[in-house]
């Protein structure tokens, strides 16, 4: 047998490794016991679309996994739901800020100092985070949580529509910032402390508005305007720095094509 | 003065004759095709990543703290030092694809055979020690995607018994991969990898001009046995300048235009998000994937069910390859008359693609 044709049976068996192996070649990622235990048939109806919706979470998208709020140990199938391994389970209705508070600590302290909070924290009746953001299905919070349908389960619209109006601009300047810095990101350029910057007014504004008090938000708009207005200026000089690059070697590109031409065309006259 | 310049290094070196017998009157094949302009081209590349590499070492900081920081201080504030990291990052890319490219020609040609089998081998370690540069390469800008790569790839050797975990230790140099894997990866970088590509690639353009360039095998040749040494001059060939020169020029002009495209309008290409975010050992990535150089090697390993089966299978196929002219000694180089020999190279191309797309997208 030539080697040639050796060498051929040898690349065949390679192929038929590979489809063999194939067979095996199980997804390994998100593994975990809650989410295997939530997603079985066994579960209650009502618990098993937590996986689901979690996935399409902003806490998803932000590894925020199960653990992280409820505790629990989700490599340990026998011992997932141990209080020993930190599992708090689901929080009662009245105690769901503190649950949330955990890292969204400036929220909680001007949630609680709101009328939204000392309701419920006096009767038990006012909302909590729940009630506006859901629980499992938590997506990216947006102005646009204040809207009549919410708002208008517990009370009129007429003042959360003053306070949307009030946030309204702040907010317009943040979603176009974000925006510029994903085509930062996109242009390959590292973000650090602009999205950190970002984050940090953001979150400032997020925690002001859960105070719900619309004359100390038209206070400090002033105050967040002039924040994003500086990082706006810095991103924007980022991306004419961007636009700046690609230019420069598209021109450079034409110059190398150009030489190129020139070089094929002399070459053309030589052989003549 | 142009002319008193000239008559110093003529009175010195005999720079005319020096011209005359190695550019003039040196002969290629007539109907040398552009495939062959591909060894220049890569030996271009390589010029402009040591140009590059050393205007990059000037600003670049090879420690654990500082390296992603002098990365970022490069595309941020020295000036044009953007572009010289997009020419490295992009060259390097582009140099490999060359060499693949070149390699692949190589042996289309058939131009591996006796009396180049060696001209064939030093090719082959140059692609070897390009791979390697790639890899070391890709630790130092500290970044999650270079870490974690890295931190794959030097699990590798422990698919061995006995000597496996000592051998990762060693390229470590610790468990993990670290501050001190940063140094060494960084060293092989600059000091040994120039100096060994350097002199092999010497010793390679030795080999091709003291057998001369191979004609191409196609049409009606009438090819003299090799029974003692002789160079294969091409008396009724092209003269090596200017027309082969111009034809190297030409393409050495369309690589890099291709490599200012990618830097213009892709940019980040090769530099994905993962790439310009800081080394977090804390942090694994969701996705690691390794340069589309490596995924058909990759996605094998994940294939294989057996990690030392699929690093010995690698092990073997690279020899096969670099040992591939002392297992075809057949006369017959071209490969269009040698239906199996096509068959076999248009499979392992293929195959090579199937498991790169196969492992970029699983």
């Amino acid at each position: 047998m030539s080697r040639i044709k050796l060498f051929s049976i040898f690349l065949l068996l390679i192929a038929v490794v590979f489809v063999l192996a194939e067979a095996r070649a199980v997804e390994q990622a998100d593994k975990s016991t809650c989410l295997e235990c939530h997603a079985s048939e066994m579960m209650k109806l009502e618990f098993r679309n937590i996986p689901g919706d979690w996935k399409t979470s902003w806490h998803y998208e932000n590894r925020v996994l199960c653990h992280d709020c409820h505790g629990g140990d989700p490599k340990d199938a026998a011992a997932a739901m141990s209080p020993q391994r930190g599992f708090v389970g689901a929080p009662k209705y009245k105690d769901v800020p503190e649950f949330c508070g955990k890292c969204h600590v400036g929220i909680l302290k001007s949630y609680l100092e709101s009328g939204h909070g000392k309701a419920l924290k006096s009767n038990g009746t006012g909302p909590n985070c729940v009630t506006c953001h859901g629980s499992h299905k938590i997506q990216k919070a947006n102005i646009d949580i204040i809207n009549e349908g919410l708002c208008g389960k517990c009370h009129s619209y007429e003042r959360a529509s003053i306070m949307k109006k009030a946030l309204f601009l702040t907010e317009k300047k943040i979603t176009e910032t974000e925006k510029d810095i994903k085509k930062l990101k996109a242009g390959g350029v590292f973000t650090e402390e602009e999205e950190k910057n970002l984050f940090s007014a953001h979150a400032e504004f997020r925690t002001l508005f859960h105070s719900v008090d619309v004359s100390l938000v038209k206070e400090r708009t002033d105050e967040f305007a002039k924040k994003l207005s500086l990082l706006g200026n810095k991103i924007q000089n980022m991306l004419n720095e961007l636009g700046f690059r690609k230019n420069f070697s598209a021109f450079l590109m034409l110059i190398f094509l150009g030489i190129g031409v020139g070089i094929f065309l002399l070459s053309k006259t030589y052989k003549s | 003065m142009l002319d008193r310049i000239k008559n110093w290094f003529e009175i010195r070196i005999g720079l005319k004759d020096l011209i005359r017998a190695q550019l003039t009157e040196y002969r290629v094949p007539k109907d040398i095709n552009i495939f062959y302009t591909l060894g220049f081209v890569a030996m271009a590349a390589f010029m402009m990543q040591a140009a590059t590499g050393f205007f990059l070492l000037v600003y670049y900081v090879p420690h654990s703290e500082q390296a992603f920081k002098s990365v970022q201080a490069i595309m941020t504030t020295v000036p044009y030092g953007w572009l010289f990291r997009m020419l490295h990052a992009v060259g390097s890319n582009l140099m490999v694809a060359v060499v693949f490219l070149h390699l692949a020609s190589v042996f289309f040609m058939g131009s591996y055979k006796k009396p180049r089998e060696m001209t064939w081998l030093a090719g082959c370690l140059m692609l070897l020690l390009v791979l390697t540069f790639c890899l070391s390469g890709y630790l130092l800008p500290w970044s999650q995607l270079s870490y974690w790569a890295t931190t794959i790839v030097t699990t590798i050797p422990t698919a061995f018994p006995y000597f496996g975990d000592y051998a990762a230790y060693i390229m470590r140099g610790g468990e993990h991969v670290s501050g001190v894997t940063l140094n060494r990866f960084f060293a092989i970088h600059v000091a040994l990898l120039p100096f060994l590509f350097i002199s092999i690639l010497g010793f390679h353009l030795f080999l091709v001009r003291r057998i001369g360039i191979s004609s191409p095998p196609f049409g009606e040749k009438n090819e003299r046995e090799w029974t003692e040494y002789r160079h294969e001059a091409h008396s009724d060939g092209i003269p090596f300048y200017p027309h082969f020169v111009f034809r190297e020029m030409f393409m050495v002009m369309i690589f890099f235009a291709i490599m200012f495209f990618i830097i213009s309008f892709m940019p980040t290409l090769f530099l994905p998000e993962d790439a310009n975010t800081p080394a977090d050992p804390f942090r694994t990535p969701a996705r690691i994937k390794p340069e589309w150089y490596f995924l058909a090697p990759y996605q094998m390993l994940r294939l294989i069910p057996n990690k030392l089966l699929g690093v010995v299978m690698q092990i073997i196929i690279v020899a096969l390859f670099i040992l591939w002219p002392f297992f075809d000694t057949k006369k017959e180089r071209n490969i269009l008359k040698r239906r199996l020999l096509l068959g076999v190279f248009f499979i392992s191309i293929a195959m090579w693609v199937i498991l790169a797309v196969w492992g970029r997208y699983s």
